[in-house]
């Protein structure tokens, strides 16, 4: 991500880390000792490495084999428990061959915020107004032969009028075959905002790309396997969106739910009454957008469970799409999935890819988490605190 | 940010614009030549008015045949490029639309049509912001047609659109090889050659013999070429000459026809409705507004803007899977005739 211009405060501040860099290296030293050998920070970014608490297995036979390390888990946090306008977020994390990581972030969600005055309590840069005013935040994951990554956050929940743009990518080892192939797992999520506060996907502009390179060390060379990227835009910052709304009632110019203190608007039901804005439109009638990506042998058999679990659902059109499931019964997985949909599919180099649309928040943790643990191979090899946030 | 007037001003202004362009080089050609040019040996146009056309007036433009302005415009290949009939099997993908209904006619108490309306603009909007970005890339940089394949089939999350891209692009790549090359790339060789033309055929010509040799040998790691219909979209229309406006509008324009030919199937409308909507200014006016939107978006900056259509989309694959194989039926069918 491309910095602003800043004033120079001291030659020795900008040396080490920018304001919001962090960076990490997790080796494994002999004989078997999984140590962050570099954790470096800059506020308002935290990265918290948690005490070692889940011990895989105590059968070292097994632990030599599936599970070469025992996991090393961080929390990623900001102050504040998200990102004001012109927070930039820059994570550089590397796992180095045979190591594990569980990467959550245990503030609930990450907050992208929208401060009224142009001033915030942090500098705002001046250059580029559109730009400067957005919330950026890069992570690059770099995973070695061997390494597996397993990065369930909580969902970004961008409030109104809020500017975020999100870039993650994750580079595998393009040399290693079979079990030696590098593994991740990482959960994007948005939701519609604080819907306490009758926000219903009211925020300016929010991006999530993932993109997953497969690097060769020998050659130099790397190549793009897998790119998800997501734009939801209320296409406001110009006077052309409007041309497109046509003679139905989505003339958006201002795209907010015209009451927004009633939390219990119910969304759907006005859906012919109240204009939608622009990104209402494209999500409806859901909450919750988000997308779970898995490659690697420690997630190959995550991976089949969830496209089993998907093909085995009954098919468009069936009656349990509009059926009002209760989340009173969250563990029942197929009535809670009323309120879900989803695809699951095995998609090219051996990635499964998950896309889903849940009502809200909690339906989608409850059906997400309730499959992970249904299947159990995440808690078997991470432990429960990799389900952390769901 | 390109753009700062409305799109219809601009695209009168445009029409103007080009008029009087087309109209001065034809005064061109006529004083120029008294007989049609003849650095245009391949192009067999008689012209018998040509001599006479002088003494018509200006403005009667009509009366006036200007076979430059017809070349200058592209118009063959432009037509060629709109047909429907044009083999790509795109009719036969519907992109989610049946998917659509059935998943919102529950929940609204709408017709069909106005959810299809809906539907339109959302498809519309998906496939501008996730394929155009390839289109016009593969317009402007040719040589890269195999990294915007590649990174195209990365970015596409949905199976069904992958399984339409690749079939479509295929598709387009041989009726480009049976078809049109012969013409197109020949009149390049008599020396009418513009550079950026012969790079896009020699793009082409390269990305096919990469997609021929590739079949045998792609592993589950090693991905070979895949044959992605918007890029080479991109890189086609340049090899015909198109401009990179028309190349975009087409592109959009042809998506829009498919999805409304599946209402037609699928019996949300009769055809004649269809027409009404393919031909109405809100529609251009979408179309317009889409293109200028991802005008500057490079490729890797693409996204889909309509994240519900990705998991509508997937849940049809067995409506699909019909589809494709008559599609399929299409293309054995073109097989035999050629």
């Amino acid at each position: 991500m491309r910095q602003p211009a800043m004033p120079i405060r001291s030659p020795f501040e900008s040396s080490i880390a920018k304001p919001g860099q962090g960076n990490v290296v997790l080796s494994l030293l002999p004989p078997n000792n999984p140590t962050l050998t570099t954790l470096t920070y800059k506020y308002p970014l935290k990265l918290v490495p948690r005490a070692p608490g889940f011990v895989p297995t105590p059968d070292p036979a097994a632990l030599s084999d599936s599970c070469p390390s025992r996991p090393v888990h961080l929390y990623l946090l900001t102050y504040g428990g998200g990102l004001l306008p012109g927070d930039h977020i820059e994570v550089s994390i590397k796992l180095e061959p045979r190591t594990r990581m569980v990467v959550t972030t245990p503030q609930g969600s990450t907050k992208i915020f929208k401060t009224e005055d142009n001033g915030g309590h942090r500098k705002k840069m001046p250059a580029n107004d559109h730009l400067s005013d957005m919330s950026q935040q890069s992570l690059d994951v770099r995973i070695g032969r061997q390494s597996a990554l397993c990065y369930l956050p909580d969902p970004s929940v961008p409030y109104q009028n809020s500017r975020y743009a999100q870039v993650q990518t994750f580079t595998v080892d393009a040399a290693a075959r079979g079990d030696q192939r590098s593994s991740l797992c990482v959960l994007d999520w948005v939701t519609q905002g604080r819907t306490s506060r009758g926000e219903n996907w009211n925020f300016r502009f929010w991006k999530g790309r993932n993109e997953v390179w497969a690097a060769d060390e020998k050659t130099g060379k790397s190549r793009l396997l897998l790119r998800d990227s997501v734009i939801l835009d209320d296409e406001q910052e110009d006077e052309l969106a409007t041309d497109e709304s046509d003679d139905e009632n989505e003339d958006s110019s201002h795209g907010l739910n015209p009451h927004p203190d009633g939390g219990d608007v119910p969304p759907q039901a006005q859906a012919g009454l109240l204009p939608l804005n622009i990104i209402q439109e494209r999500t409806r009638p859901h909450g919750v957008v988000g997308t779970l990506i898995l490659s690697g042998p420690v997630f190959d058999k995550l991976g089949s469970f969830l496209i089993e679990q998907f093909t085995s659902q009954p098919r468009i059109g069936s009656r349990n799409w509009s059926s009002s499931a209760t989340s009173s019964a969250p563990e029942d997985s197929a009535t809670a999935r009323g309120d879900v949909t989803w695809t699951a599919a095995r998609v090219r180099a051996g990635f499964v890819l998950v896309k889903f649309g849940a009502k809200d928040f909690e339906t989608a943790k409850h059906w997400l988490g309730g499959l992970l643990r249904e299947e159990g191979s995440i808690v078997r090899e991470f432990g429960e605190e990799a389900l952390f946030c769901l | 940010m390109l753009f700062e007037d409305r799109p219809q001003d601009l695209e009168s202004e445009i029409a103007q614009l080009e008029a009087r362009l087309h109209d001065m080089r034809a005064q061109l050609d006529i004083s120029t030549y008294p007989t049609p040019p003849s650095s245009h040996p391949d192009k067999s146009w008689t012209m018998p008015y040509n001599t006479t056309n002088t003494t018509i007036k200006k403005n009667t433009n009509d009366q006036l045949f200007r076979p430059s302005s017809v070349r200058a415009s592209s118009l063959h290949a432009l037509l060629l490029l709109s047909d429907s009939a044009l083999p790509l099997g795109s009719f036969a993908y519907s992109s989610g639309l049946e998917s659509y209904l059935a998943h919102n006619k529950p929940s609204r108490r709408t017709n069909p049509v106005t959810s299809f309306h809906h539907f339109l603009k959302l498809s519309i909007a998906s496939i501008a912001s996730t394929s155009l970005p390839y289109v016009l890339a593969g317009y402007r940089r040719p040589e890269t047609l195999e990294t915007l394949d590649n990174d195209l089939d990365a970015s596409t999350p949905c199976i069904v659109a992958q399984r339409a891209s690749v079939a479509q692009g295929r598709a387009l790549l041989g009726v480009w090889e049976r078809a049109f090359r012969v013409s197109f790339a020949s009149e390049h060789a008599n020396g009418n050659a513009d550079n950026a033309e012969a790079s896009a055929i020699t793009a082409i010509d390269d990305f096919s013999s990469a997609l021929k040799s590739s079949f045998e040998d792609v592993d589950e790691y090693d991905l070979g070429p895949r044959g992605h219909f918007a890029p080479l979209w991109g890189v086609t229309c340049r090899a015909m000459g198109l401009d990179l406006q028309q190349t975009a509008y087409t592109f959009v324009l042809n998506h829009a026809k498919a999805v409304l030919s599946a209402a037609v199937r699928a019996s949300v409308m009769g055809p004649y409705q269809a027409q009404n909507i393919l031909a109405s200014q809100s529609l251009q006016d979408t179309i317009m507004g889409r293109i200028e939107r991802e005008w500057n978006t490079e490729p890797e900056e693409a996204g889909q803007v309509v994240p519900a259509l990705d998991f509508i989309t997937s849940a049809t694959s067995a409506l699909q899977a019909e589809a494709m194989r008559s599609q399929n039926r299409r293309c054995v069918d073109l097989d035999t005739i050629a």
